[in-house]
């Protein structure tokens, strides 16, 4: 336990905040959906959210996004204030996200939902050709880290369910975020691809990329995360590294609902 | 990866064919002038180039965004009253007018744009429909400018000495022109970057928006653009016409047909509008030859706008091309297969399939 302890002590010296929450509500009529959450995710870490079903967890992800405009409290990216701001600036600002029930473009091809992505160099470069070569093959390179490539020119709508998550990770990606977050990558999918998710996750995360990763699938958040935090009606009740957080009494009385 | 060479040749083979289409449509409407059997068919053909010009230019916002602005007369009716102000107003050549009313029309669509885009779906109907009556309002009753109920005569751009026929012929070739800019621009949009944007957000605009693409300014970018084409339709139809009614200006069945029209040619494809135009202006001319004017052609309209919605949500254009696919030469079609059982083997990879659900 002393070691443990030792050892987080000295991951905390070295810890850098990149996306953090102070005092977040929001309620949704008398629901209190995220309660005074104050956050800190790490950088260039894999960070977990977890938390019993309707814990906040979306609710959270879509104010820090901007997707919705909090209640109260502030929203920082590596220090900058950004609460409230639009969804775009947040994007721009280097943040990417996935959706909980899996979104993109399902009229619009798998390239096409890939180059919708794109961040023109400038405005001026608005009216180029959206299959400008380089963008095409970035957008071809994404598809095809995400094992998807053959399927290019299908409309999204007819890729399996978790081809379109795959797709969408590809879309998020193209957009050059610095912080990833996911809302359940293995929600709805099967254990193989559970595990190329995962993959794709580490190796993302071994090139630079910061995750937060909000899922309900234990065995794959503490395999795959290296800081966890617990989420429990609208607030965090414990955080720390995975091994930790498992036997944090305050976790397991959530989860088993006492 | 031999798919890819054949999309390539595929592709060739396709632009080849589409250049030719092209290049057929526009001899086609240009030689209609001189296969038109007397003015009366060439006056026909006017207006529905006229409503070809306005289906075009409502595509710019309701094709590409998915907002399905009712009240897109609105802008029509500005570009004509604009045009023909100017002219009464300032004695400017009426060409001039023409652009300078179109491009005051951009200008007022702006804040009206920032009003009306913040909201989504029906209540977004409502305010175009909202806007429209407004105006409609505000041009009876402000009669020492506007003529008010009793009309707007437009002065006449070509002199007494050109004579009817030859005016139609004249507006049906001015009408063209500015079609084919029309459809270029629209064009030019839909294959660049700002184009995939905005067919993002008529996919799913708060997914657009959390990838980075500021949607509120593109779609308001699309509506003013729209707005002025709709309002050089509008200018051009006034000099045409000659008259102005702000009833019939601001009403709410012009920008019902615009709707028709691009829903029926379907709103994806860039000819979709113009091909809608043709058919539901030619019904109304002729419904209305047969009938007289009647209320029986709104009746007809909404039967019309029903039978598509219900039965082609994606247009006529669309259908056609569909069916059309299926009777390509067996050559592709091997292909298809191919390249399909190709996708199939890769797919039955099971780390994709399984997630099938
Ligand atoms: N748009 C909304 N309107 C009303 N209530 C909402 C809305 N969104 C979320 N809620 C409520 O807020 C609470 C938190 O929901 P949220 O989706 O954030 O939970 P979650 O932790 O993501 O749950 P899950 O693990 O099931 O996805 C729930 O009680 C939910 O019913
Ligand atoms: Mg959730």
């Amino acid at each position: 336990m002393t070691a443990l302890h030792e050892q987080g002590a000295g991951q905390q010296e070295s810890v850098r905040i990149g996306l953090a929450a102070t005092g977040l509500s929001k309620a949704f009529g008398g629901v209190r959906a995220v309660h005074d959450a104050t956050v800190a995710f790490h950088h260039g870490k894999i960070n977990a959210l977890i938390g019993p079903n309707g814990s906040g967890k979306t609710t959270f992800f879509n104010c820090v996004t901007g997707m919705i405009k909090p209640d109260s409290g502030t929203v920082t990216y590596y220090g900058a204030d950004i609460t409230g701001k639009a969804p775009h600036r947040i994007a721009r600002a280097g943040v990417g996200r996935s959706f909980q029930l899996c979104r993109i473009f399902p009229r619009m091809t798998a390239l096409e939902n890939v180059l919708a992505a794109v961040r023109p160099p400038s405005k001026t470069r608005l009216l180029a050709s959206a299959h400008h070569h380089g963008d095409v093959a970035r957008a071809r390179e994404l598809l095809s880290r995400v094992g998807i490539e053959h399927l290019e020119g299908a409309e999204a709508r007819a890729l399996s369910y978790g081809q379109q998550k795959l797709l969408e990770l590809a879309g998020v990606l193209m957009a050059d975020p610095d912080t990833i977050m996911l809302d359940e990558p293995a929600g709805g999918v099967n254990p193989a691809l559970i595990e190329r998710i995962a993959g794709l996750v580490r190796s993302l995360n071994a090139e630079g990329k910061t995750f937060i990763v909000v899922e309900h699938n234990m065995e794959l958040v503490m395999s795959l995360s290296d800081h966890v935090v617990v989420f429990d009606r609208g607030s965090q009740i414990s955080e720390g590294p995975p091994s930790v957080v498992q036997n944090d009494p305050r976790v397991l009385e959530a989860y088993l609902g006492v | 990866m031999p798919s890819a060479s054949d999309r390539t040749r595929g592709s060739g083979l396709t632009t080849a064919l589409k250049i030719v289409g092209i290049l057929a449509l526009a001899a086609a409407v240009l030689s209609f002038p001189s296969f038109a059997a007397n003015p009366f068919i060439l006056s026909v053909g006017v207006v529905i180039m006229s409503y070809a010009v306005l289906a075009t230019g409502w595509n710019f916002v309701g094709g590409f965004t998915g907002y399905m602005s009712l009240g897109h007369a609105a802008y029509s009716g500005l570009g004509g009253y604009a045009t023909a102000l100017l002219i009464i107003e300032s004695g400017i050549n009426p060409w001039l007018a023409l652009v300078l009313g179109a491009l005051l029309t951009a200008v007022i669509a702006v804040p009206v744009g920032i009003a009306s885009l913040r909201v989504r779906g029906a209540s977004f109907v409502i305010v175009s429909i909202a806007f429209v009556l407004i105006l409609q309002l505000v041009f009876q009753s402000w009669g020492e400018f506007t003529g008010g109920s009793n009309g707007l005569r437009v002065p006449r751009p070509f002199g007494p000495d050109v004579l009817r026929p030859e005016q139609h012929e004249r507006f049906f070739y001015l009408h063209a022109a500015v079609l084919a800019i029309a459809l270029l621009t629209w064009w030019l949009i839909d294959r660049s970057r700002f184009g995939i944007g905005l067919k993002a957000i008529r996919e799913d605009e708060d997914k657009a928006q959390a990838l980075g693409i500021p949607t509120f300014n593109y779609k308001l970018v699309a509506f003013v653009v729209s707005a002025f084409f709709t309002a050089v339709g509008g200018g051009l139809y006034a000099l045409w016409f000659g008259f102005l009614d702000p009833i019939f200006q601001f009403s709410i069945l012009i920008g019902s047909y615009m709707v028709l029209m691009s829903l029926l040619g379907g709103i994806r494809s860039l000819f979709g509008p113009m091909l809608g135009a043709l058919v539901v202006g030619y019904s109304v001319e002729f419904f209305k030859n047969e009938y007289g004017d009647t209320q029986f052609h709104l009746v007809a309209t909404g039967l019309l706008l029903g039978l598509v919605v219900l039965f082609m949500p994606d247009g006529v254009l669309p259908a056609l091309a569909a069916l059309l696919r299926r009777f390509r030469p067996q050559e592709s079609s091997i292909r298809e297969v191919t390249q399909a059982e190709l996708a199939e083997q890769r797919n039955s990879d099971p780390i994709t399939q399984g997630a099938k659900r």
